[in-house]
This record gives C-alpha cells, sequence and structure tokens, in this order.
C-alpha cells in the first residue's frame, strides 16, 4: 500500500462550528453586534476568548471540543478544522473578582471603573455594562456611597459565601446530569486521606469547588476549599498537587512534576481506542481465529517496527 | 438466480441459494468450493458452492462444465442455464462480498485480510450445505493461499469429510468447476447492472474488466475520482490501484490509527493532547490542570478565533 | 512581594510585546485589544444545513459532494447508522444541540487587504442537530462529544445569578 502522506498543518483557518446559547445571538433587542473578545482569564492570568452580547449586556464564555484527527461536513462543503465551540453564558463577576482583589490590597473603597482597567486587556471595562456586574458586585465586595458616587472594597467574606452558593448549585446540576464525580481517575496520583465507602457526598463538592476553581486564582481556591470544610489533598509524589499558578510558584517552570507518568497512568484508565502495538499485531495475525499458532511466526504477518 | 436482494443493498454481503435437492439430503454428496472476482479494483468477490451426490458425478461431468476462465460470457451463461435445469441433483450457493465490505474489512482497525476472508466465507458456505442437511462426503477447494495448510485447516473444521485442496482445482473436478461458473455468473451480472447507491447521475459502465492492469478501467477510475471522497462503493477502496490514484489526486485523509500519522504520531499526539489537559498553554511552559470534567469531555478555553 | 509583582509585569509586557510581534508578521493582528466583530443580519440569511463530525482530518476547505456520496449512501437502522469513507467503515448517530443553543457555521469576512486589526464573522449556516461518526466503533453516551453537550447545562449553573 503506498505511504500515507504527512499531515501538513491547517494554518489558515476561517471557519469555525459553534454552538451558541440562544441569546447571545438574539437579533431583536439590539441593533448592535456581539463581539469575540480577549480578557484575563482569572485562572491562568493570560488571555482567553470571550465574548460580549449585542451592547455588552451578556458576558458569554468560548470553550473548544477539540479532539484530534477531526473534520466537519457542513452543508455541500468540508470544514478541516473539527473543533466544536460552544459559547456559553459566563457570570462577569469571575473576571471582575481578580481587579477588586487586587485593589482590595489597598483596604480602600474605590470606584469600579477605576479598578477594573487594564492596559492589556481594554475590553475588561466594557465588563462593567453587563447588566449583572453592577447589580451583583455586593457578593464580593462592599459598598459605600456618597452622593450619587459608589465606592467599593472587596470583601473575602462575601466573596467565599458567594462562591459557597455557587458550588452549591453546581453540586445539584451535577447531580441532575448524573456526571460521574468519583475518585477513581485521580486515585493514582492521590492518595485520600479517607476511605472510599461514605465519600459520595465529599466527592461532589470536592468536584464541584474543583469546577468553580477553573474561574478563580489559586489562593482563593485554597481559601474556598478550607470555607466548604474539606482538607486539601495530598498529592502522593509530592506534598502539593501540581502547581497551577505561575504566581504562587518561584520555582523554576520546568521543575516538578513529570507529566510523562500521568499521561500514561491516565490513558491507562481510558478505553483504548489507539490499540498498543501488541494489541495490533495480534489483531493483525489473525482475524479468524482460526490458524494455527504457527502463523503468527509466518513471514507473512507484518512484523511490527521497533 | 435472483439478485434482488443484494441489488437492494450493495454494500454488503449476501447470501443466494439455490434450492436443495432431495435427493442430496440423503445420499451421499460432493462439493466443490471455488470464487471469482478476487483480483479485480472493481466490483464484488462472489464465492460459489456447488454440489450433487457422489454418485451423479459422472452426470455432472456430462453437462461439459469446464474451468469458467476458459469459457466465454455467453458459455458460462449457457452452462449455468444447465446446471438450472439439473436442479433435481445439483445444487448451488453463493456468497456476494460486496466491493465496500471488501475495503472496510481489509481497512479495519484489526486488519482483516483478504485470505482470511476467503477463508472464513468457504468455511461459512460448506456450513450452510451441511446445516441444509445435505449429507457431505467430500469437498474440492480451488486454493487461496499454500494448498497443504488449507487443506489441513478444513479438515479439522470438518471431521469426517474427505477435503481436497489443490491449486487449479477447477479445471480438475467438474464440481468446483460447476461452482466457479455459478460464482461467475453471479459476479458478471452484479457487475454489470451495478446498482450505484451515490446520486452521480448517469454513469459510465464502461469499465472494462475490473483489473488494474486494463486501460479501461484504469480511465473509468482516473474519470470517477472524486477529490474528497475518492471512489464509489463499486470501487475497492483497499485496492494500490485506487490507493495511489487517490494519494495522488484527492485530498489526503489522516485517521488516528494511520501508521505514520496515528501510530508514531499518537505517541507524540498522546503526550501533547495529554500536556494540554495539564497546561493552558500550548507552549507548555507552564503546568495548568484542567479539571477533568473538561479534560474527560476534550474541552478548552481558546485564545483566539 | 513588591519585587515579585514588579517582575510578573515586566514578564507580562515583553509576553505581550512578542506575541504582537509575531502575530504582525504573519499577517494576523491579534493583540489583546483586537475584536472579531460576529455580523448577526446575517443570521437571517444563514440556511440550516445538515452537519456532520468526521472521525478523520480531510486535508480540505471547501465544495464537496456530500449529499451524493455520503448521505445518499448511509444506511439507518434502530438510530445507528452507516457509512463508509474512504474506504473506511463508520458508525454514527444523530445528536441535538442543549435546548436553548443554537448551531452556527461562522465564517471570517475577507478583510480585503485592510490593515485593521479588528476582524468580522458572518453566520454562513445554521443547525439544531449534528451527525458525528465514529470509526468502527457503535455510537454511546461515552462518546467525548456526546459528554461534551453536558457543558452548556453545567455552565447554567456555575454562571448562573446566585440569590441573597
Amino acid at each position: 500500500m503506498a505511504a500515507k502522506k504527512k499531515r501538513t498543518p491547517n494554518t489558515h483557518n476561517d471557519s469555525w462550528v459553534v454552538i451558541a446559547a440562544d441569546s447571545a445571538v438574539e437579533t431583536q433587542k439590539h441593533d448592535c453586534d456581539p463581539d469575540f473578545v480577549k480578557l484575563r482569564n482569572p485562572s491562568t492570568d493570560e488571555a482567553s476568548l470571550y465574548m460580549l452580547s449585542a451592547g455588552d449586556v451578556q458576558l458569554y464564555e468560548v470553550k473548544a471540543f477539540e479532539e484530534d484527527f477531526h473534520s466537519w461536513f457542513v452543508g455541500q462543503t468540508v470544514q478541516r478544522d473539527g473543533k466544536l465551540l460552544f459559547v456559553t453564558r459566563m457570570d462577569p463577576l469571575y473576571l471582575i473578582l481578580p481587579y477588586m482583589i487586587k485593589s482590595g490590597q489597598e483596604g480602600k473603597f474605590q470606584p469600579v471603573d477605576q479598578v477594573v482597567k487594564d492596559d492589556e486587556f481594554p475590553a475588561s471595562s466594557r465588563l462593567l455594562s453587563c447588566t449583572r456586574s453592577l447589580t451583583s458586585l455586593h457578593h464580593i465586595a462592599e459598598g459605600k456611597e456618597v452622593g450619587s458616587l459608589k465606592f467599593h472594597r472587596y470583601s473575602q467574606e462575601r466573596t467565599l459565601n458567594w462562591l459557597q452558593k455557587k458550588v452549591e448549585r453546581t453540586i445539584v446540576a451535577l447531580k441532575k446530569k448524573h456526571i460521574c464525580v468519583g475518585e477513581g481517575v485521580k486515585s493514582t496520583t492521590y492518595v485520600r486521606v479517607k476511605t472510599e465507602s461514605d465519600n459520595q457526598e465529599e466527592d461532589y463538592l470536592r468536584y464541584a469547588h474543583g469546577l468553580i476553581s477553573e474561574y478563580i486564582s489559586e489562593e482563593l481556591s485554597k481559601a474556598l476549599l478550607k470555607h466548604l470544610g474539606l482538607p486539601e489533598l495530598k498529592s502522593a509524589k509530592e506534598t502539593e498537587p501540581p502547581s497551577k499558578k505561575r504566581k504562587l510558584s518561584d520555582k523554576p517552570v520546568e521543575a516538578g512534576e513529570d507529566y510523562t507518568k500521568f499521561n500514561s497512568g491516565d490513558f491507562a484508565r481510558k478505553p483504548p481506542k489507539k490499540m498498543t502495538a501488541a494489541q495490533k499485531t495480534l489483531a493483525k495475525v489473525d482475524k479468524s481465529g482460526m490458524k494455527p499458532m504457527s502463523s503468527f511466526f509466518s513471514p507473512k504477518t507484518k512484523a511490527e517496527k521497533k | 438466480m435472483d439478485l434482488k436482494q443484494f441489488e437492494a443493498d450493495n454494500s454488503g454481503s449476501c447470501r443466494l441459494a439455490s434450492r436443495i435437492p432431495d435427493v442430496c439430503r440423503t445420499e451421499d454428496c460432493c462439493l466443490g468450493v471455488d470464487e471469482a472476482g478476487r483480483g479485480p479494483v472493481l466490483g464484488p468477490m462472489v464465492y460459489g458452492i456447488c454440489f450433487c451426490p457422489v454418485s451423479k458425478k459422472e452426470e455432472l461431468k456430462d453437462l461439459k462444465v469446464a474451468d469458467s476462465k476458459t469459457l466465454n460470457e455467453a458459455e458460462r451463461e449457457n452452462l449455468f442455464q444447465k446446471l438450472d435445469e439439473a436442479q433435481s441433483y445439483v445444487g448451488w450457493a453463493l456468497q456476494i462480498l460486496s466491493p465496500n465490505m471488501i475495503s472496510t474489512s481489509m481497512l479495519q482497525r484489526t486488519k482483516y485480510n483478504l485470505n482470511a476472508l476467503s477463508h472464513d466465507t468457504a468455511i461459512c458456505l460448506i456450513q450452510y450445505a451441511l446445516d441444509s442437511g445435505v449429507q457431505l462426503k467430500e469437498v474440492y477447494v480451488d486454493t487461496v493461499g499454500p494448498a497443504e495448510k488449507y487443506e489441513k485447516k478444513l479438515s479439522q473444521l470438518f471431521p469426517g469429510i474427505q477435503v481436497t485442496v489443490r491449486p487449479k482445482a477447477d479445471s480438475l473436478f467438474p464440481v468446483v468447476s460447476a461452482a466457479s461458473i455459478c460464482a461467475k455468473v453471479a459476479r458478471d451480472r452484479v457487475v454489470k447492472g451495478w446498482n450505484f447507491a451515490e446520486d452521480l447521475g448517469e454513469i459510465d459502465t464502461d469499465y472494462g474488466s475490473g483489473y488494474p492492469n486494463d486501460p479501461k478501467t484504469k480511465e473509468w477510475l482516473l474519470k470517477y475520482l472524486d477529490p474528497v471522497f475518492g471512489y464509489p462503493q463499486f470501487v475497492r477502496f483497499s485496492w494500490s490501484t485506487a490507493q495511489t490514484l487517490m494519494d495522488s489526486k484527492a485530498a489526503p485523509v489522516h485517521w488516528d490509527d494511520d501508521e505514520e500519522d496515528g501510530e508514531k504520531a499518537a505517541q507524540q499526539q498522546n503526550n501533547r493532547s495529554m500536556l494540554s489537559y495539564f497546561s493552558a498553554s500550548a507552549e507548555g511552559d507552564r503546568a495548568q490542570q484542567t479539571h477533568r470534567f473538561f479534560s474527560e469531555r476534550r474541552l478548552k478555553s481558546l485564545k483566539s478565533l | 512581594m513588591f519585587l515579585v509583582k514588579r517582575r510578573r509585569q515586566l514578564a507580562e509586557t515583553v509576553h505581550v510585546y512578542i506575541s504582537c510581534y509575531i502575530w504582525e508578521t504573519e499577517g494576523r493582528m491579534s493583540c489583546n485589544a483586537s475584536v472579531t466583530r460576529l455580523h448577526l443580519s446575517s443570521l437571517k440569511r444563514a440556511e440550516k444545513v445538515p452537519v456532520h463530525l468526521m472521525p478523520c482530518e480531510i486535508e480540505h476547505n471547501g465544495l464537496a459532494q456530500v449529499s451524493q456520496y455520503f448521505t445518499a449512501t448511509t444506511k439507518e437502522k434502530k438510530k445507528e447508522k452507516t457509512v463508509s469513507f474512504r474506504g473506511r467503515g463508520l458508525k454514527g448517530q444523530e445528536i441535538s444541540c442543549p435546548q436553548g443553543y443554537t448551531g452556527l457555521v461562522l465564517k471570517e469576512v475577507d478583510r480585503h487587504g485592510s490593515d485593521q486589526e479588528d476582524r468580522t464573522v458572518k453566520v454562513t449556516s445554521v443547525f439544531d442537530k449534528l451527525t458525528y461518526w465514529n470509526l468502527e466503533t457503535p455510537p454511546t453516551s461515552d462518546d467525548t462529544v456526546v459528554m461534551a453537550m453536558d457543558w452548556p447545562e453545567l455552565a447554567e449553573a456555575i454562571h448562573g445569578t446566585v440569590e441573597d
């Protein structure tokens, strides 16, 4: 059989398959259009893609479902890029929170429009136009009014209570969707302090905490863990789970975990879609299951290259 | 020979059979196995069995069935007619393996080679005869692969039956010739009246013998090459002729189990994609572990559109 | 602490500078400041189309005779669909977009060589269900794309308004 062609990089992609919340693409209400913008991801502190609906009324998050070796047929066309984007509603408070925390370090009440400012991400100030932003600021900050002017100061206590409610809501959704929250997947990398039985509620709590932690800084994630009464998990290899934030880590970036070990471990638990070399050799040799053993060694069987 | 069943769905495998002659259920019988259309890049491969009482061997010989390859199409049709007229003591059965079934089997993740496919089909047909009550005592087979090994395999599978596997069995044993004629006639008819499942309008059916070295076949393969889909299901994609043409003229397609893209790349790929679960940045300069809700669902944040 | 912060800011500045530089040399401005506008007016004109998620990468962008070759040869038995592509057997099933969600296909509007850094995309097609295909394995609820469809509902829980 002819040699397989090497993959060429897909450099000029100009179309995307998207599943978007209806509210994000409502056409009636406004005569302006939604924008894809880059904002500071509160968890990674780096740029991530978001969407602001027409008139900046609502914030949306953009996530991509992406697996290798996929393409689309769209009507009578092929789209090589096989990603599926999800545009889902996002709470703007998560993105406002890091700015509030930063300014809160000074301990002063400040006007939010001066707090939520980021030269690197000019679109940040548009977050304050979202309907929910100003009306829900009290979840993360204390407010003061002087005349017609409003000032705010970050409150960790309020924030943790707010996040706890988020966690509780998330647990309800996890249960409703029957999402598997057991610790099985993590059991080889983490050592649990408690035994596996009667831990289901804790599993949900921990899982939901993990999800919410995708939207907050590591410091806050740890504080929330404590607030929820959950002990920190210990890594089997190190005393800390793989360090998540560069903010906290003053170690050089290469140091720390050996991710190849993670990889193989994780893959062993996934249903093996890709066969191992050994499986493949076996499969190639005999499909009918009726060949004598000698055929395993027959020259016709293509030897697996080492 | 009613091909309607196969023509209704020519993407899979289909068995056609004559009525079982009563005498075959009471008397010791011999049975021949042969195939038609192993080599062509187009159309199905047909496996055939033909059987009759051992006592009627001479009568079968008198029908002058000879190796189907030495006959032209009209002669084969004529001989098939004669076999049909001898239905009081001659029975037959066919297994039509569609080109789509051949392609998808040979190109399967767990590759299913043509010899294994042939052997399994022959075995199925012999079993069919047994299940139908035919008193089999002798089986003659035109070989696929080394005759000795195949003969041993069949003898073990069908104890109590005298199995003879020979190269060119179709010219040595009339019952194999008869099987060969049945198979070839079916293959010719199916190819001639191929019902294209694709919606391609009027299709030129001047595709020659279907053998890769036939200029007409080559011309047809060039004419009906689609840059995305390759070919209609009439073509065996697993044939190197088809592969080579697609490699040079159609869009490259990569699967996760491709030798080069997949296996070798898979490891790198796995490493990369697994790493990406742990690191938000593609550069991998920073370890960021994504919650398993997202990694299990292959969901990740984007940096730009 | 202050030093660490300074260093971080410095690192970010350098990072931004480098990123912009690279993007610019590729002829595509993708600074954090750039915005991609979604032209909603195109939504009304967008046609509903069948979409298929294929288990292979096809090095092609553009027209293809999908209905003639693919749809015409697709077989369906009890919700499970079968077809073949390039001689390989596929099994698939149709899944709907989550409730309250719409499928859109976006395409970048040509910028006619303008040096404007903001981009524009328009909706070229819409869909409310999609068919995904596995290579040989029957579709199940454990397939990653089926699981990914959990996300919108969970996102609503994570991002919905919290009562006081």
